[in-house]
């Protein structure tokens, strides 16, 4: 039991650091903020291919994927630090469909699909939810046909985050057609985005982040595109949520927001004299967000040092996932009440401050993540089925 | 970056809930219920001191095991899980740990080891108040003169030496007091919790020299063993919330109501699975408070986000626990109403979550305890 980095950790952080100060240019940065903070832009691209140039993004994956062979902590670091210097990673690719793909794939996918992950050159988005599909996943309509060596694929998904600019769709598709089978009945497949039968419609939200439903269209695949068993797709899929759910919870943009807003009410003055951070109120909002922060990064830290150690538990992952999710928005709220006033102004406001201007957004975009990523109804329902090992009711 | 127990570390644990096991129930903490006895089980003190456990962060020169705080803190888990009726927190955590970090060598080797051995019981005054000496000392020829009150120390009645820091002129000394000593008069106080406390009145009681502890500087000593002291309340506090949030899942599982285990109901096990995440958050706050304070690594901040943390968890399972068992969970023919003692002592003692919040918030207002 040791709950600190080690000097090495430490020195990697810093390293990172200093490499992000330089890589986050003014030009890169207002793409980024013109693309809502999901990337996409061509100047996005060409950050995204240097880091994988420099052997960042697969810090932590084996040799044989073009890694470096450091432990889930060293990535973790690489991950956290990434997103604290405000560039949109594509995490959902890098950290939970790589590593699966990696797990479960054939020969071309491990070494031609995961090194080009590796390198910043290839991005995937994920197909799940339908219409009809959302928490109760297994009963998604999208299907697969068998068409001598070639599969025929055809239906709709919803909430396709990012897929207008991926380049292939980790696609869920029911290969049994008897629907009985249900969880037992799906089979994962990858999807080219390029496919003349793929299209996406934008879907706009509240937070002004864009998502998508997408269209598959006769669709036909080789069977090199289907990943893991036949019929087994399910357990690749809550493989994939499971790491979904660690990498939502990031600490690092968060913790520099909270120093953020400290320094400012530090030197803000108070209306009625004094400073911001002198009244009493501002200081309890601020000791409550420290000690949440505080719990979402150790809670990141102990997960990765699970994923190390091979001991990565579902009650684990589910409750980091409701945990982080409900702390953003909790946190959000407090800091947005000490910045009050200026966290109503929009970023491109006339006398936006820019902390208060981020929180204005971040309240905005916060709900996603207690139901994306699996509801957290349904991980509280693992954490007392799995944690602690209590009867539920049979659905 | 490492969660996981050495192998010392988990044949401790082991080692400590075995004989906890053995020793304490239901049936043998009823005997101390409403003060019919002081809650003192020194027969299990003494099979505790024969495993060497109140001494693992004792070094070796002295009788201990040479281990450090974050062993303490996992044998203190332990101890909350159990709600043991011993002095571990009092004698290990308020008396030992500050004689074998700032006493002289002379007063470490005279009282060290009898001490570690529990020949000698100490307790010490670092469990209330504000860390100001409630104690004035002045100056004689050979040493100090004390006047004063503190108004609880665990286990003072039990004890064979206080610990006491003294106001002395604009500083502070700490001070070794016999419990017999002429013109100390000590009140019996019943606690919620029932463990023994006691008011300390002192009045022109002479210390020499030999046992002034640090004769000048005290206020590092006081704030060295109050965060000591504080996260072993957090890990007493994590011990005993564990067990009450397993005692309540368990029933949930076997009492059907409409024909079912309750816990099939949703907002059952949502419940019971916020408790789940809440352990989890005081869990990993308090190991790492542990884990810096036993490498004396500056830990304000983290010991102060623990013992918030201690505060509210212990106030949420326990009304959660107690919810979920029915009229079961306030019924003393079973065992969850003294947990809801031990998560009341735990969550108000050294410190409120309201308190705590406003000290960390003072500190982040002055740009300290920032993230790094």
């Amino acid at each position: 039991m040791k709950i600190q980095f080690t000097d090495a950790q430490l020195a990697l952080r810093d390293e990172l650091r200093a490499y992000f100060r330089e890589l986050m240019t003014p030009a890169l940065r207002a793409e980024c903020e013109r693309d809502m903070g999901e990337g996409g832009g061509p100047l996005w691209r060409e950050a995204l291919a240097r880091m994988g140039r420099d052997g960042w993004i697969g810090l932590g994956w084996p040799e044989e994927y073009g890694g470096r062979n450091l432990s889930p902590m060293e990535q973790f670091i690489f991950v956290e630090e990434v997103m604290r210097a405000g560039y949109p990673f594509p995490f959902l690719t890098t950290e939970s469909v790589g590593p699966t793909l990696a797990e479960h794939g054939n020969a071309w996918i491990r070494e031609d699909i995961v090194p080009k992950i590796l390198r910043g050159e290839l991005l995937v988005s994920i197909g799940y939810s339908e219409p009809d599909a959302g928490t109760d996943l297994a009963a998604l309509r999208t299907t697969a046909v068998r068409d001598g060596d070639d599969w025929i694929i055809n239906g709709q998904k919803m909430w396709t985050s990012l897929a207008h600019f991926c380049d292939y769709t980790w696609l869920a598709a029911r290969t049994d057609p008897d629907v009985s089978r249900k969880h037992k009945g799906i089979s994962m497949f990858l999807v080219p985005n390029s496919d003349p039968g793929w299209s996406c419609t934008p879907v706009h939200t509240l937070g002004g982040v864009r998502t998508n439903a997408t269209f598959y269209d006769n669709i036909r695949v080789s069977d090199d595109h289907r990943v893991g068993e036949l019929h087994g797709g399910w357990k690749l899929i809550t493989s994939q949520l499971n790491r979904e759910r660690l990498s939502l919870i990031n600490f690092g943009p968060i913790s520099e927001l909270f120093n953020q807003v400290v320094q400012w009410a530090r030197a803000a003055p108070y209306a009625e004299g004094g400073f911001i951070a002198d009244q009493s109120w501002v200081q309890a909002n601020l000791a409550r967000s420290r000690a949440l922060i505080e719990c979402m990064k150790l809670i990141v830290y102990k997960q990765s040092w699970a994923m190390t150690a091979g001991t990565l538990g579902m009650a684990d992952a589910s409750a980091a996932k409701v945990f982080g999710s409900e702390g953003f928005i909790e946190v959000y709220r407090l800091l947005g009440e000490i910045v009050a006033e200026g966290g109503l102004l929009r970023s491109h406001s006339p006398g936006a401050l820019e902390q208060a201007g981020r929180i204005e957004r971040l309240y905005r975009t916060a709900s996603i993540i207690t139901f994306g990523g699996g509801a957290n109804e349904i991980q509280r329902d693992i954490i007392s089925a799995a944690g602690l090992w209590m009867p539920r009711a049979s659905r | 970056m490492d969660f996981g127990f050495s192998d010392i570390q988990g044949e401790l644990r082991a080692l400590a809930r075995k004989i906890l096991d053995d020793s304490v129930s239901a049936g043998t903490l009823a005997a101390y219920d409403e003060f019919a006895a002081p809650r003192f089980d020194r027969g299990l003190w003494q099979t505790l001191l024969d495993s060497g456990l109140p001494g693992i962060a004792v070094a070796e020169e002295y009788g201990g095991m040479g281990l450090g705080f974050m062993e303490l803190g996992l044998f203190i888990e332990e101890l909350g899980r159990s709600i043991a009726p011993v002095p571990v927190l009092a004698h290990c955590v308020s008396g030992l740990l500050p004689l074998q970090r700032y006493a002289g060598s002379a007063l470490q080797a005279r009282l060290l080891p009898p001490a570690a051995r529990g020949e000698l019981l100490l307790t010490g005054d670092f469990w209330s108040g504000s860390g100001v000496p409630t104690v004035q000392a002045e100056a004689t020829a050979d040493g100090l003169r004390l006047a004063g009150r503190c108004p609880a120390v665990p286990f003072a009645r039990q004890a064979d030496w206080l610990l006491l820091p003294v106001g002395l002129a604009d500083d502070i000394a700490v001070v070794l007091v016999p419990a017999d000593a002429a013109g100390l008069r000590l009140t019996d106080l019943q606690m919620t919790h029932f463990e023994p406390h006691a008011a300390v009145e002192l009045d022109a009681v002479s210390v020499p020299a030999a046992d002034i502890l640090v004769a000048s500087g005290g206020e590092s000593l006081v704030t060295w063993t109050r965060e000591r002291c504080t996260a072993a309340l957090c890990a007493q506090q994590l011990g005993s919330a564990d067990h009450a949030m397993h005692l309540a899942a368990g029933y949930t599982s076997e009492r059907k109501q409409f024909g079912v285990p309750i816990a099939t109901f949703q907002a059952v096990g949502h419940r019971m699975a916020d408790g789940y995440i809440d352990i989890e958050c005081l869990r990993l706050c308090t190991w790492q408070a542990l884990s810096l304070l036993g490498e004396e690594r500056s830990a304000t901040t983290e010991v102060q986000i623990a013992k918030i943390w201690a505060g509210d968890v212990g106030h949420r399972v326990s009304y959660a626990c107690q919810h979920v068992h029915g009229g079961t969970g306030i019924d003393r023919d079973y065992p969850l109403w003294r947990y809801c003692l031990w998560l009341r002592f735990n969550e108000m003692a050294l410190g409120s979550s309201a308190s705590q919040t406003a000290a960390l918030g003072r500190r982040l207002a002055r740009g300290e305890g920032l993230f790094s």
